[in-house]
């Protein structure tokens, strides 16, 4: 049987709360029934669970969860809510007889008056509780929030105060707490600014567990970062059990300085250095992998040119023939006092990236596993078909949650290979004979517009 | 580190050395032993992934003989954890890993191999 639950979010990255749910729900394998039109904006959600146990997994490890509650009413009025509240008697007259219990009244956007706090409880009087009040170690805790609109300050004006306008709220949701949110702690856990070594390109932690939550990892499972860097992604995903690989172009990302490599101390930081199975120097489009289907998900974020743009091996002019005979000649016949060789490198536009690491994906995920990367955006240009210029059969977009900064954004993408086919390696080459009318997708040579303002008439830098 | 579960994934890329180029050859390595956390499911998961003759002629270079030459079909808690030991436990820190036909050098230091191509290696 299925009981309705109240769900409270965290006051952040609200276009991640749904994915972040599903996943998880999908990872325990139970099911979660959303309303039919899940507004993500709203702060709380009412939702079906086949059991109780289900919201406590869901409370535990997504971060975006700050508290569940077994759901008893909501209304845009107290009548309303007091009448739905009586008519859901069963749910709660288990605990009138003896149970001691607490009540709180919270504002969400909005302090209520402790005055009229105490009134809102007295209304609910009828339910006639008899156990005793106790503030510091109830048994149950019911929970009354009054939602009120974001209202932005006037252009002259103070900002409204936390109590003003008390009483004209948007909706009302009563319940009674099952269980707080435990996972949002592990944003703290994982602080950048704590942790023993970072880069400045190292992903927030939030962020980097919202991730490591879309890739469903876990115990026994395997799951690679292509474009490792620091290892922002690695380390929730080897908190959260899994085993993971690491390789990226630059070494010294990787490494850092000292010993052992910067990823390792801050995994043994972490306690799960023994999860990382190891780090690898390669150009992932000249990459040694054996063979495919070796990944349950693979973790990404790109470089895309914000603070470091991405490379891969080769050159952006080709050598003269003279040149080339030249290099050729002393590769044959190193001399002893040489540094170690270092291969040019060439920039790697977005667009191509972003469309042949979905094909990487389908080569190196087993069927079922997930691809979770970062695709940056114009707010202005993007469309919904960018994201199908880059995919291929086999693969499916199964969420596309925004961060958004203000011109620019980025998506967090997950897409689930649903073939159980095998599939080539990727060619890494530009699709030849591309159509003259193809869709370009907005993050076609992002990096360049990023640095020219997202002009949108096209101008240059002249702007 | 690089761990011999690692090794038996890894062949030279290089341009057109596609043939005998995998398993890749150990050379004047450091070893190092580290105790891992025994994940006997993933480890049974994970075997049909692995190249087995690989795995123990790798193995028996780096003087670990406990695995049977021939792979068992029958899969014992005693081989799960031979199997444990040489996949995960094993670690290289520092030497090179040496493609049996086109002979490239992968070096490696700090336990991190580099796989990166020359520029004449790359298509």
């Amino acid at each position: 049987m299925r009981t309705r639950y109240l769900v409270a979010f965290a006051q952040s990255h609200s276009d991640f709360r749904l994915p972040e749910l599903q996943s998880i729900s999908e990872l325990h394998d139970f099911h979660i029934h959303l309303p039919d039109e899940p507004d993500t904006s709203r702060p709380f959600m009412v939702v079906e669970l086949e059991d109780e146990k289900h919201a406590v997994i869901l409370a535990k490890r997504c971060i975006l969860i700050k508290s569940i509650y077994e759901f008893y009413a909501q209304g845009e009025t107290y009548d309303e809510v007091h009448k739905m509240n009586r008519s859901n008697r069963h749910l709660w007259e288990k605990y009138i007889p003896n149970t001691s219990f607490k009540f709180n009244v919270t504002g969400f956007n909005h302090t209520i008056p402790q005055r009229r706090q105490r009134d809102v409880i007295e209304n609910f009087a009828y339910m006639d509780f008899r156990g005793k009040i106790d503030m510091k170690n109830p048994e149950i805790t019911m929970a009354c929030f009054e939602e009120y609109e974001c209202r932005q300050a006037p252009a002259n004006g103070l900002p409204r105060k936390r109590c003003e306008d008390d009483g004209s709220f948007k909706e009302i949701f009563f319940g009674r707490l099952i269980v707080e949110g435990t996972a949002r702690q592990l944003v703290g856990v994982f602080d950048v600014k704590k942790r023993a070594y970072f880069g400045n390109t190292s992903m927030e932690a939030e962020i980097s567990l919202l991730m490591a939550n879309q890739t469903l990892a876990s115990p026994g499972k395997l799951i690679y970062d292509p474009f490792m860097g620091t290892g922002s992604m690695a380390y929730p995903i080897a908190y959260f059990g899994a085993l993971v690989f690491g390789s990226d172009i630059d070494g010294r990302q990787m490494r850092g300085k000292g010993k052992p490599p910067g990823v390792i101390r801050a995994a043994t930081q972490y306690g799960v250095a023994s999860k990382i199975i190891d780090l690898c120097t390669f150009d992932v489009t000249h990459n040694p992998w054996r063979c495919g289907e070796l990944f349950d998900a693979i973790i990404t974020d790109p470089p895309y040119g914000v603070r470091a743009g991405a490379k891969r091996l080769g050159r952006k002019k080709e050598l003269s023939e003279e040149k080339k005979a030249l290099y050729f000649q002393h590769s044959q016949s190193p001399r002893p006092d040489d540094q170690p060789y270092i291969p040019p490198t060439k920039p790697y536009e977005l667009s191509n990236l972003a469309t042949d690491l979905v094909l990487l994906a389908r080569y190196l995920l087993k069927p079922g596993g997930r691809l979770v990367f970062f695709l940056p955006t114009v707010t202005d240009e993007y469309q919904e078909v960018d994201i199908h210029t880059m995919m291929c059969e086999g693969m499916e977009v199964i969420a596309n949650s925004l961060q958004d900064f203000g011109s620019w954004g980025r998506r967090l993408i997950t897409i689930r290979k649903t073939s159980n086919n095998k599939y080539l390696p990727p060619a890494y080459r530009p699709v030849a004979g591309e159509a003259e009318n193809a869709h370009v997708p907005a993050h076609r040579d992002f990096r360049e517009k990023y640095f020219q303002g997202f002009n949108k008439d096209g101008d240059s830098l002249a702007a | 580190m690089v761990r011999l579960v690692t090794h038996n994934l890894l062949a030279c890329h290089a341009k057109d050395c596609n043939t005998n180029n995998f398993p890749l050859v150990f050379q004047n390595v450091q070893l190092e032993i580290r105790e891992a956390e025994f994940n006997p499911g993933f480890i049974q998961s994970f075997l049909p992934k692995i190249e087995w003759n690989a795995l123990v002629k790798t193995a028996q270079e780096l003087g670990d003989t406990s695995l049977p030459i021939d792979q068992p079909e029958m899969i014992d808690d005693e081989l799960l954890k031979n199997l444990h030991h040489v996949l995960f436990e094993i670690h290289i820190v520092e030497g090179a890993m040496i493609c049996p036909n086109c002979k490239h050098n992968y070096p490696i230091s700090d336990g991190i191999p580099n796989m990166l191509l020359a520029e004449h290696e790359i298509a």
